[in-house]
């Protein structure tokens, strides 16, 4: 027995130093994509704008991060991108590397951009503390010039521009550090087979929308789909509060123009309305405990005839949804909704294929490209409108079309932290540990703390 | 006094084997939910939900999420790291352990309280400058670095256990050894370690699944997707707005097996050690 | 007399390694993390010093205590009742389970309470989140089927349940780690002095109490020391199955910590509660083992 145990440890013992030999000699490699272009990028430096491909670009590699998967919208119309790109760049190898999840590149983006290790060019999140941040950091390349030489500017305009540009952090003005695709934005989805067995029209107001829900209630279903333990709580929380705001509302609340006023009549409407519809049993206070896969299940399976949330859903639907009919429309009598320009395109200051990684935005934003974004469920910002035949995406772009001037963006973007912060907050309205003014005090509190310092 | 009356049943037994079995029912449930998932299709994910018989195998999900990150590479990679660590980290445990609880150093006390912080602080107490310290070093975003520093914290938990159970050691059967000339090395190699072994081989499986659970250091210290490893690999499921819920438990399957494998071969070892009651 | 010395440095050379080690994996970043603590710094760009103004926000910050409460409640699901339980299983595994049926049957039974440790949290946090829904969840399904659905409830998602539901999940989780322990220790136990006693006349509980765990006690003192210094760590479970909430019903230092480090890019005021949290752990650690070793002698 105890010779057993010292066999067992020598092979043990072996096993070790044969990895150690592995990881030791791992460790030593250098960085490929860095090593590989040291040889052409200095003599790539001082040449002309990147707009005459160089022949000099063989074996040179673009790193291209992502974190959207291959089957969806963003993920295939990225692909396409790539294959445009290489078919424009012969020699460049373009390394597209989505194996990062989401969750991943938000907590340790600051300290890869901060390293050796950042990509050429990458997606990240839109806001203030997210891409703002990155740019306040210093970490993000300012592509201003870029943007205006090869018309960028052009294809997105008005509120798309919002998310791209930051100053000290703040977007809405300033330099250019990003570039998005697609657009996204917040609506009512809704059953309409379950409509139709009810007898039940689209509202038009927020009146009829409630009868609509009391139809519901009555028959013993509970009308709307809720993951209050994520994200789409707050959403509703914000659409109601966007039902009687006005422009300068949502400028003091996500571009600090003014201090907000949390007791105001809209966001008061908004926190009230919210525990009102809790109490007539339009939501349900067991979604505290649940997610947005939670939500989304929920409505692919039939059991509530309505979500109200983004369309990051769409494409998913499209696909999973086979047993009935469905549709969209926006939140009845809002002028604004939630929802913005999509994840942005972001060159780290450190990449050193700046010239590559602008060509690479070119060909997300070309029309070849764009297309593959419709046509999979998608809100392609430059896509040829000719091409998409399919009536449910000239569904949602005409939806899309008709939300864009009244985009208000999200409601955790103004502070760091206040997506936690606005969960929690909305979880305690729902169950009513909290008035709808403790409610508006809580995340007052939160909101002046850490919004970030203005001059 | 005396054990079973030939003819009467001894229902007792039976009732503790039933509750157990119960318990055991009960703790595993969640593993079968995963089961059920893994070999799902999404459609029929989203038509009956979570907690419903797959209506076919689905495999296509597997595929994917075992292409889209690479699973092997990640699979190599936490062996890799875990297998150094378990046996790194139980060398050094020994050692430690050897000069606290046997050579009974001066300021024990102290020391045993140091070693154990390096077990017991959190994480989060660490991240931040130990990006920054491999980052100096030319070690971020390498291997090595996750290696060095799970040896440390780690065995810092065995140094405690060890030297607990080594200080109940009788002290006359060590000088025994001592006076017949056997010096330090030998004494550990040839008393103390083969009665420390069930203990040994205890750490030795705990340091392997704790290491090859280990979430966030690795996050952090490894970037490149050719270094990183299995917990990271099954997080890029969480997406921005949803989870692949199929995927994510086919993935967790996967991340599964070598833990479960490991422990299945070393749980022989771990009770056919040997009675260390008496140091006769 | 200095044979003792010459043979107390001799030891001291096995600890070098681990003393290297220890300096510059915890102690040094341990050091950084306390001098950030008094410094504004979002991590790249270079900290500002600010003295004990963190501190100063800590104390008066509600989540801050909130956070310090719930986590001395856990204690009660991850040190005590494992604990208790884990001995409890363990010997009747080893003693009844092994000797009525067989050591094989009770390795598996053994091996089977382990596995929700080996699972990656994530997962199994998600599974459980699965099992809890309120609405179509394995756990209210089952207490409607049998006639005690006034008893379902929305377990993880209702401030009063929340926390004792996340307690009750923790011991799942943690029961295999005092098992696996627990069982190796008795391994060491004197089987002839346990015949002795069972002569003697003593029954189950007289020999547990007075021969086994005495013999045992290094073990014991270990698990309790480790499972409640774990249960101050806490963070993977409580960031999958709650995030913290509702409001602040499970919010616990770790993830209070790992939100302002990443989510609000504060790591100043991050480094602050890890500090504290490091420091109060500290402190715990010290008083156990100086009794712990006080008793050994």
């Amino acid at each position: 027995m105890f010779k057993k145990a010292e066999k067992l440890f020598s092979i043990m013992l072996v096993l070790v130093m044969v990895f150690s030999l592995a990881a030791c000699t791992t460790a030593e490699e250098p960085a490929p994509a860095a090593e590989v272009e040291e040889a052409s990028a200095p003599t790539e430096a001082a040449a002309e704008p990147a707009a005459e491909e160089a022949s000099s670009d063989e074996g040179r590699v673009l790193t291209v991060w992502h974190y959207e998967s291959e089957t969806g919208a963003m993920g295939k119309s990225w692909l396409k991108a790539k294959e445009v790109f290489e078919a424009s760049h012969p020699g460049v190898t373009v390394v597209l590397d989505n194996s990062r999840g989401f969750e991943q590149i938000r907590q340790t983006a600051s300290m890869i951009l901060n390293s050796d290790e950042a990509p050429d060019v990458m997606e990240y999140n839109k806001g203030n503390a997210t891409a703002g941040l990155l740019s306040s950091q210093g970490l993000l390349t300012d592509i201003t010039d870029e943007v205006t030489k090869r018309g960028w500017d052009q294809i997105l305009t008005g509120g798309m521009q919002t998310t791209s540009r930051y100053e000290n952090g703040i977007m809405g003005s300033g330099a250019w550090y990003g570039v998005t695709n697609y657009g996204e934005f917040v609506m009512v989805y809704y059953n309409k087979d379950l409509f139709a067995e009810y007898g039940v029209e689209i509202p038009t107001t927020l009146d009829e929308f409630e009868a609509v829900m009391d139809t519901f209630v009555a028959a013993g279903i509970t009308p709307i789909a809720m993951g209050a333990s994520e994200y789409p709580a707050q959403q509703v929380f914000y659409e109601l509060v966007l039902n009687q705001a006005d422009q300068s509302l949502v400028d003091n609340y996500q571009l600090y123009t003014e201090p907000v006023d949390f007791h105001s009549e809209a966001f008061t409407f908004g926190a009230e309305k919210m525990a009102d519809w809790v109490d007539k049993g339009y939501i349900e206070k067991n979604s505290t405990a649940m997610g947005a896969e939670d939500m989304g299940l929920g409505f692919e399976g039939g059991t509530y005839p309505m979500m109200i949330t983004g369309s990051w859903w769409y494409g998913r639907l499209m696909l999973e949804i086979t047993d009935f009919d469905w549709g969209i429309f926006l939140f009845p009598g809002n002028e604004y909704n939630p929802g913005s320009g999509g994840n942005l395109w972001i060159v780290p200051s450190s990449s050193e294929n700046k010239d590559l990684a602008y060509d690479w935005i070119d060909a997300t934003l070309s029309v070849e490209a764009q297309n593959v974004m419709g046509v999979e469920g998608g809100l392609p910002v430059n896509a040829d409108p000719t091409q998409i035949s399919d009536p449910k995406i000239q569904e949602l772009v005409a939806a899309f079309n008709e939300f864009s001037p009244g985009a208000a963006f999200y409601p955790d973007w103004p502070a760091a932290g206040l997506y936690d912060a606005l969960v929690g907050d909305v979880q305690n309205l729902i169950n009513g540990d909290t008035t709808p003014a403790e409610t508006l005090d809580s995340i007052a509190a939160f909101y002046n703390e850490n919004k970030p310092e203005t001059e | 006094m005396n054990q079973a009356k030939p003819i009467s049943f001894d229902y007792k037994k039976y009732i503790a084997l039933l509750l157990f079995i119960l318990l055991v029912l009960v703790t595993l449930y969640p593993i079968l939910v995963i089961g059920l998932n893994a070999f799902k299709s999404p459609q029929d994910y989203a038509s009956h939900g979570p907690l419903s018989i797959p209506q076919g195998l689905y495999l296509d999900g597997l595929k994917n999420f075992w292409d889209r990150t690479s699973f092997t590479g990640k699979l190599l990679n936490s062996a890799e790291i875990s297998i150094i660590v378990a046996v790194l980290g139980v060398i050094l445990s020994l050692f430690n352990a050897y000069a606290l609880g046997i050579g009974k150093i001066k300021g024990r006390a102290f020391l045993l309280v140091l070693f154990l912080l390096g077990n017991f602080i959190p994480q989060e107490a660490l991240v931040y400058p130990i990006y920054y310290l491999a980052k100096l070093v030319h070690l971020y975003d390498s291997k090595l670095a996750v290696i060095f520093v799970f040896i440390v914290i780690q065995s810092s938990f065995g140094t405690y256990l060890l030297s607990s159970v080594f200080s109940g050691f009788q002290k006359e059967f060590i000088e025994a050894a001592v006076i017949d000339g056997a010096n330090k090395l030998q004494v550990l190699f040839r008393i103390i370690f083969p009665i420390s072994l069930p203990t040994l081989m205890v750490l030795f499986v705990f340091y392997f699944i704790w290491t090859w659970n280990e979430f966030f250091l690795p996050l952090i210290l490894l970037v490149s997707s050719s270094k990183q490893t299995v917990p990271i690999a099954i997080a890029t499921l969480q997406g921005q707005h949803n989870m692949d819920v199929t995927t994510s438990s086919a993935s967790a399957l996967l991340g599964i097996l070598p833990c479960l494998i490991f422990f299945a071969l070393f749980q022989r070892t771990l009770t056919r050690g040997i009675t260390t009651g008496s140091l006769k | 007399m200095r044979k003792k010395n010459s043979l107390q440095r001799g030891y001291f050379l096995y600890l070098l390694p681990g003393l290297i080690g220890f300096t510059l994996v915890i102690l040094l970043p341990f050091c950084i993390t306390l001098l950030a603590s008094f410094t504004k710094w979002n991590g790249v760009n270079p900290p500002h010093w600010i003295g004990l103004a963190n501190y100063d926000k800590a104390i008066h910050d509600l989540k801050f205590w909130a956070a310090f409460r719930n986590n001395l409640i856990m204690i009660l699901a991850m040190t005590i009742a494992p604990t208790i339980l884990g001995l409890f299983i363990s010997t009747v595994l080893f003693d009844y389970i092994s000797r009525k049926f067989s050591p094989s049957l009770a390795l598996f039974f053994k091996a089977a309470l382990y596995i929700p440790q080996v699972l990656p949290v994530a997962i199994a946090g998600v599974v459980w989140k699965w099992i809890l829904n309120p609405n179509w969840g394995s756990l209210n399904t089952t207490l409607n089927a049998i006639g005690l659905g006034n008893l379902a409830s929305n377990w993880l998602g209702d401030a009063t349940t929340a926390l004792p539901t996340v307690m009750v999940i923790m011991v799942w989780f943690q029961i295999g780690y005092p098992l696996i322990i627990f069982m190796a220790a008795l391994q060491r136990v004197d089987q002839e002095i346990l015949e002795a006693a069972e002569i003697d006349g003593a029954n189950w509980l007289q020999k547990f109490l007075h021969v086994t765990i005495p013999q045992i006690r290094p073990e014991i003192y270990v698990v309790i020391v480790t499972t409640t210094i774990y249960s101050l760590k806490i963070f993977g479970q409580i960031y999958v199955l709650t995030r913290g909430g509702p409001g602040t019903a499970t919010i616990v230092p770790s993830y209070y910590t790992y939100q302002a480090l990443f989510e609000q890019a504060n790591v100043g005021y991050g480094s602050t509660i890890a500090t504290v949290m490091t420091l109060i752990i500290f402190v715990l650690t010290y008083f156990f083992i100086r009794l712990q070793v006080k008793q050994e002698g």
